[in-house]
């Protein structure tokens, strides 16, 4: 681990989380209030130093403007910081990172702490210093593990090589995720392939998280995880936990997150209507099920409709309609993925303010803890085992227990989430922003991550904690997917690794802002001189689009390379062309190779799938 | 929402201005935390007590870790930008959203231009600059940050309002004949009659020139002055208009700024005392602070300076008449000389319009070898702190020993003169037995201090030279009110049956109509050249009472903003080493070009841009000048010999305009506005 760590540190100089509330009187030590640093082999009076002095200034400039600060710069590093309770999130990059990616990265690496802990503040009263260190080190190296520098600047998800592939082994993975959400408890799914995706329904921000329990799971044998059951070792499941947000998205059935022409409410559409897209078949649902969901009303919903009730009309708020008698149920639905800014700009507003909202989680928090007391487990499913590899001796308790955890469940998520289901079917926009969806600022819900592993690919399941039990699920599940899971495994296997794209007279990237992946032609690889401009360049592009939001393309020259940048609401394509004279006296002209950049990416990009018309 | 504050290192506040909104913001935040019962304290000590923290962890950050703050971003968009100069930090604080980091930071560059052309040398001191900046008196204090405070509004005004304060260039008045005219009247007439008059008490004009509000109708340098630079010249103009600020549309004539008038700097009456070599002038250190600013006062124990040579005396505001005392930046054939005195005549003539005179003082020669010297002891200090020793650390030019009996020569002429001198003769003997004498130390780090010192002394001796009045018994050293009076009536005269037209040619000087047949869908440009300092753009003053052809209103206001906004936008990728730049922006097309060309007009290939750090000083050419000092010496390495000029277009088009017409139009006012007869198409 520390091995990676160093040799991709050109990234991350810095990350310290410091707990401020350990070092409140005049005798505290600053050492006192550093819960994980790194690089780890700093020294400590260094250490101190640094934590000392950014939060303390952070504090004291927080307090003179009234807002925690988000940047902090010095001259030869920047950091992205973030304050919330006492504690104090620093992370630190080298000065030419761009300052959005920074404060991406930072966000993304508290999400994914959470997702896998649960809350922060708990997550220290409840596991030791040094277990949580290695995971913020995890979380930290598998976050800066992209290939090329670019990946510094985009955050994005690793795809197989779509070109490359048999359009109908996608379709086959797609498939299969339908056919395993037949199971009400799946909520969703992805199917990875050697620490890539293959097909995935969940928003890219939570395959992303998913896929670092994939890849550690990956490099470790399976059986060091899970004993044999009568699944094998290949199947096993780790709790975790997801914001209100990202749970209401994943309820929304498929068909509306797709169909955001649909403007007749959708609560009115049949039940039996959304399952028949949710699984592509005719397949009626089972009666138990609604019989089910009935019976689980939970009082527990209510905790989660102060925070939204009074923040906007048009937030979707699933308690909404069904505990707020002020708020009648004819309020305006949203389509899903807002055409208009509206609903996503209320939203932003309601979480950005964080004061008036807090005690009411502080208050609410409660209901977390029972259920986190079974967080940090590897479960090992049929309970035989001995525990995940990682969780020490938490591991193994939480296999006797994991029944109490269920029912704890029932009366607190589960019931929350399927009322959402139905009272306020259109979904949520999808968790994008991570600057305002703060993870420790909404309720996370246990949920639980299941792992089918067949060799080189994995089928990762976000499924209801219930389906643990329900061995009658969980079999479906298993054996409706194993045979599709090996052929689709064979297939992919033969597929050659998409040798990287020849390096042919220019270069370009591709962003796309909904599915975060990234298309590009660059090798990659550490020290690609030559790139140098292409990157530089492009990084000063995207800070630029992302600053302004009206700029659409832009076009800028240095001595050595011309480099153009488009985007649109969906997409960012930057291009370069290699060779070709740029000599030129800078005075304006229109025969200028710069200014027909624009034509030849239209031209040149075409073949790789990228249309700029 | 707006602040700038300069502090000290150990905390004190050295300077500080804020609009109202932050100082009630401060006020609020400072009654927060204040017990009940208890009135507001005085505003210095809020601020000072609210920014201490950040200013105590800024010196550690430097002591500890070598690195310093450069900004902080809170998430509700509060910037604050910290740049320490010497040991003087400067904090620039924005929290309502109208200016970026950039925008601080050239404020704090040009805040400590604007303080250097004031206090010149001085600065060099950080010590002698703590105490000009705060001064123990509190309402001569008061009044001289109340003087500072309306130059640095009067220049955020200008950089808000004005385009060519905006790409900090001098915009002249576009009418070749007249320019013409005045030009040769301010040499022939009055140059000549100043300079031959005996009221003129020992000064010499240098350079003469005439604002219409902030374009310059006419500009005259003495044959024997040195070129002005752009940096000094639209710092003068900032002045001049801080002065008589002549904007029509300023909403509120500033009737305090009489006051600021005052000059440059505290109006004091130095006080000789008998015994300055008297040691024991720690009292005075001692003497109680009025209100009760944290002090956290450190005093170099090394640096003895003739305290009373410090005191200073009150004086009633002084007449009009009374020039401000300026330091400018001097070329000659054998160096560069920064901060040479200069007495700057601000004479109005009619609203709007001002003649300007720039003096040369008598003793400036005083200046010249303070700053030799300076610069020798400077430079022994560095080489000194990099670890040499002996021979090795007194070598280059001039000689140790050429300074050494320089020096002494210097030390003696002063001693007849009312300059106190003797401290500085005390210490420079230390300094020579420690350096000099046999058996004694010699040349290593233990020199350092005395080296300091001695720089102490010396900005001592140039303060006492320059800043400070002379004492009543002196003859006044200045161009005789009578004479500033008839300077001023014969402009006057000249220009009378212009005055009207300046007025208004000065608010529409060129105007995009003319543009409009051969460029259509152009809506605005700027030209700059950068060798001369001087920029061409049609006029968008847009105001209540004046309109430009972009009419008025929210229009007009947008397209401003765009300007603006593309202004810093291509800086930042000029700083990233990027010198042509287009933009899709909405329904406009932006476009950015940065060229150079010889002395006769071929253009040179594009070379390499230096790519600066984020917090390099800021592109422009007013607090530094990024053009001169980096760019066209950064390119003139493969041009030696030759002259290299740099131009600079932008344009905004339409969007709906093919690229392929924009970059034509750019072109073509690429290569006409500045044709040899320097007359753009009109």
């Amino acid at each position: 681990l520390k091995w990676i760590l160093r040799h991709t540190s050109s990234r991350c100089t810095y990350f310290f989380l410091y707990d401020g509330s350990k070092v409140k009187g005049e005798g505290d030590r600053t050492r006192e209030g550093i819960c994980y640093f790194y690089p780890e082999e700093t020294p400590l009076d260094r250490q101190e130093l640094l934590c000392g002095q950014l939060a303390g200034v952070g504090r004291c400039v927080s307090e003179l403007s009234f807002s925690p600060v988000r940047i902090l710069r010095l001259r030869r590093n920047k950091f992205a910081i973030r304050m919330k309770d006492d504690f104090f999130w620093a992370l630190g990059c080298s000065v030419e990172v761009p300052i959005v990616s920074v404060c991406e990265l930072l966000d993304q690496l508290i999400d994914l702490f959470c997702f896998y802990n649960g809350s922060v503040r708990q997550s220290y009263q409840l596991s030791s210093q040094e277990f949580l260190a290695a995971r913020w080190a995890r979380y930290l190296s598998h976050l800066q593990s992209g290939s090329s520098e670019l990946h510094h600047i985009f955050s994005c998800l690793r795809t197989i090589d779509s070109t490359n592939v048999d359009p109908l082994l996608l379709l086959k993975a797609a498939l299969i995720l339908q056919a395993c959400q037949r199971c009400p408890l799946v909520l969703a799914g992805c199917i990875l392939f050697r620490g890539r995706v293959v097909s995935t329904q969940m928003c890219p921000e939570l395959t992303m998280k998913v896929m670092v329990h994939e890849s550690e799971t990956y490099t470790k044998t399976p059986a060091a995880h899970c004993s044999s059951g009568p699944f094998g070792g290949a199947v096993s499941s780790v709790t975790v936990f997801l914001t209100l947000s990202e749970l209401q998205y994943l309820q929304s059935a498929p068909v509306n997150k797709h169909l955001s022409s649909e403007s007749t409410p959708q609560k009115e559409t049949p039940r039996r209507k959304t399952r028949l897209s949710r699984t592509l078949s005719d397949m009626p649902s089972t009666d138990s099920d609604p019989s089910d969901r009935g019976s689980l009303q939970s009082p527990q919903l209510e905790s989660f409709s102060p925070q939204l009730s009074d923040s906007s009309v048009f937030s979707p708020v699933p308690s909404h309609s069904a505990t707020d008698p002020l708020h009648p149920p004819t309020q305006p639905l949203q389509p899903p993925f807002s055409n208009g800014k509206h609903s996503s700009e209320a939203e932003d507003e309601a979480l950005e303010e964080p004061s008036y909202y807090h005690s009411f989680h502080s208050n609410g928090g409660d209901s977390q803890t029972d259920a986190s007391v079974f967080e940090e487990n590897c479960q090992v499913l049929n309970g035989g085992g001995d525990g995940g590899g990682d969780g020490g001796g938490d591991g193994g308790a939480a296999c006797g227990t994991v029944f109490d955890f269920r029912e704890a469940a029932n009366d607190e998520s589960h019931d929350g989430k399927e009322d959402g289901c139905r009272s306020a079917p259109e979904p949520p926009r999808p968790p994008h922003c991570g600057a305002f969806d703060d993870p420790e600022q909404s309720q996370l819900v246990p949920m639980t991550l299941y792992l089918h592993r067949v060799k080189g690919l994995v089928l990762a399941l976000l499924v209801e904690p219930l389906f643990l039990s329900d061995t009658a699920s969980m079999e479906e599940v298993y054996h409706s997917s194993l045979a599709s899971l090996n052929g689709l495994e064979a297939h992919l296997r033969t597929v050659a690794p998409g040798a990287p794209g020849a390096p042919g007279p220019y270069v370009f990237a591709h962003f796309d802002h909904i599915q975060s992946t990234l298309t590009t032609n660059l090798s990659g690889g550490p020290g690609g001189a030559p790139e140098r401009p292409f990157v530089r360049a492009t990084s000063l592009l995207h800070s630029h689009f992302c600053n302004t939001e009206t700029l659409q393309e832009a076009i800028i020259r240095s001595a050595g390379a011309a480099v153009y940048g488009t985007r649109s609401v969906a997409q960012e394509t930057y291009f370069q062309q290699h060779g070709g004279s740029f000599r030129n006296s800078g005075i304006p002209n229109h025969q200028d190779s710069a200014f027909s950049l624009p034509g030849k990416a239209r031209h040149r990009l075409l073949k790789h799938g990228v249309n700029l018309l | 929402m707006k602040c700038l504050l300069i502090a000290s290192e150990s905390a004190e506040v050295l300077f500080h201005w804020t609009d109202p909104e932050y100082q009630q913001h401060i006020q609020e935040q400072y009654g927060a935390s204040q017990e009940e019962g208890q009135g507001l304290p005085a505003f210095e000590d809020s601020i000072s007590t609210l920014f201490a923290p950040i200013i105590i962890s800024c010196s550690t950050m430097v002591d500890r870790l070598g690195d310093s703050y450069t900004s902080f971003t809170t998430e509700n968009n509060h910037i604050y930008v910290l740049h320490q100069f010497d040991e003087c930090l400067y904090i620039a604080v924005n929290g309502d959203g109208e200016e970026g980091e950039d925008d601080l930071r050239r404020k704090t560059y040009v805040m400590k231009k604007m303080i250097e052309v004031l206090f010149g040398m001085v600065t060099l001191s950080s010590y002698l600059l703590r105490r000009e900046l705060r001064p123990q008196d509190t309402d001569q204090r008061a009044r001289l940050w109340k003087h500072l405070q309306s130059l640095l509004e009067t220049y955020s005004h200008l950089r808000e309002n004005d385009q060519s304060f905006l790409v900090e260039a001098v915009e002249r008045l576009i009418h070749p004949t007249l320019c013409e005219q005045c030009i040769e009247f301010l040499e022939r007439r009055l140059v000549q009659q100043l300079n031959s008059s005996v009221e003129r008490a020992g000064e010499e004009v240098l350079h003469a020139f005439i604002l219409v509000h902030t374009k310059l109708l006419a500009f005259y340098s003495s044959r024997n002055a040195s070129t002005l630079s752009t940096s000094d010249l639209l710092t003068l103009i900032i002045m001049a208009q801080n002065m008589y600020p002549s904007d029509v549309d300023h909403d509120d004539p500033a009737p305090e700024d009489v006051e600021s008038t005052s000059g440059s700097g505290p109006e004091s009456f130095y006080t000789p005392e008998p015994s300055p070599t008297d040691r024991d002038s720690s009292s005075s250190e001692e003497k109680p602070v009025r209100g009760s600013t944290p002090v956290f006062e450190f005093v170099d124990p090394d640096i003895q300076m003739a305290e009373d040579s410090l005191q200073t005396l009150e004086v009633p505001p002084p007449d009009p008449s009374t020039p401000h005392r300026v330091f400018l930046e001097v070329s000659l054939k054998e160096g560069l000389y920064p901060m040479m005195p200069h007495s700057m005549y601000c004479l109005p003539l009619w609203p709007g319009i001002t003649l300007v005179l720039l003096t040369k003082v008598p003793t400036s020669a005083v200046a010249m070898s303070v700053y030799k010297f300076l610069e020798a002891f400077a430079k022994l200090e560095k080489r000194l702190s990099e670890g040499q020793e002996g021979s090795a650390a007194t070598r280059g030019q001039p000689t140790i020993h050429d300074v050494r009996s320089k020096l002494d020569k210097f030390i003696k002429a002063l001693g007849p003169s009312e300059i106190q001198s003797a401290q500085l003769q005390n210490v420079w003997t230390e300094f020579k037995n420690r350096a000099f004498a046999r058996g004694g130390p010699g040349f290593n780090r233990d020199l350092i201090p005395w080296c300091k010192n001695m720089k102490t002394q010396l900005c001592g001796i140039y303060r006492q030279c320059f800043l400070i009045e002379s004492g009543p018994t002196d003859i006044p050293r200045r161009l005789s009110p009578g004479l500033q009076e008839r300077a001023q009536t014969m402009v006057q005269e000249k220009l009378m049956d212009w005055k009207d037209f300046l007025l208004v040619k000065s608010k529409r000087n060129i105007t995009m109509v003319s543009y409009l047949e051969d460029f259509p869908g152009l809506i605005h440009f700027i030209c700059v050249d950068r060798s001369t300092g001087q920029m061409i753009a049609p006029s968008l003053s847009i105001t209540e009472r004046a309109t430009s052809e972009l009419g008025k209103g929210p229009v007009a206001q947008f397209i401003k903003r765009k300007v603006w906004d593309l202004v810093s936008t291509t800086r930042h990728y000029l700083q990233k080493g990027y010198s042509t730049v287009t933009l899709r922006d909405g329904d406009f097309y932006f476009c950015y070009f940065l060229w150079f060309e010889n002395e006769t007009g071929f253009k040179l290939e594009a070379g390499d841009i230096p790519v600066l750090p984020d917090d390099s000083a800021p592109i422009g050419m007013l607090a530094w000048d990024y053009y001169s000092r980096k760019l066209l010496r950064y390119y003139s390495k493969n041009h030696q010999g030759e002259v290299v000029k740099c131009y600079e277009l932008l344009t905004v088009h339409l969007g709906v305009i093919p690229t392929e017409i924009i970059l034509q139009h750019c072109r073509q006012l690429a290569s006409k506005l500045w044709e040899p007869s320097r007359n753009p198409l009109l």
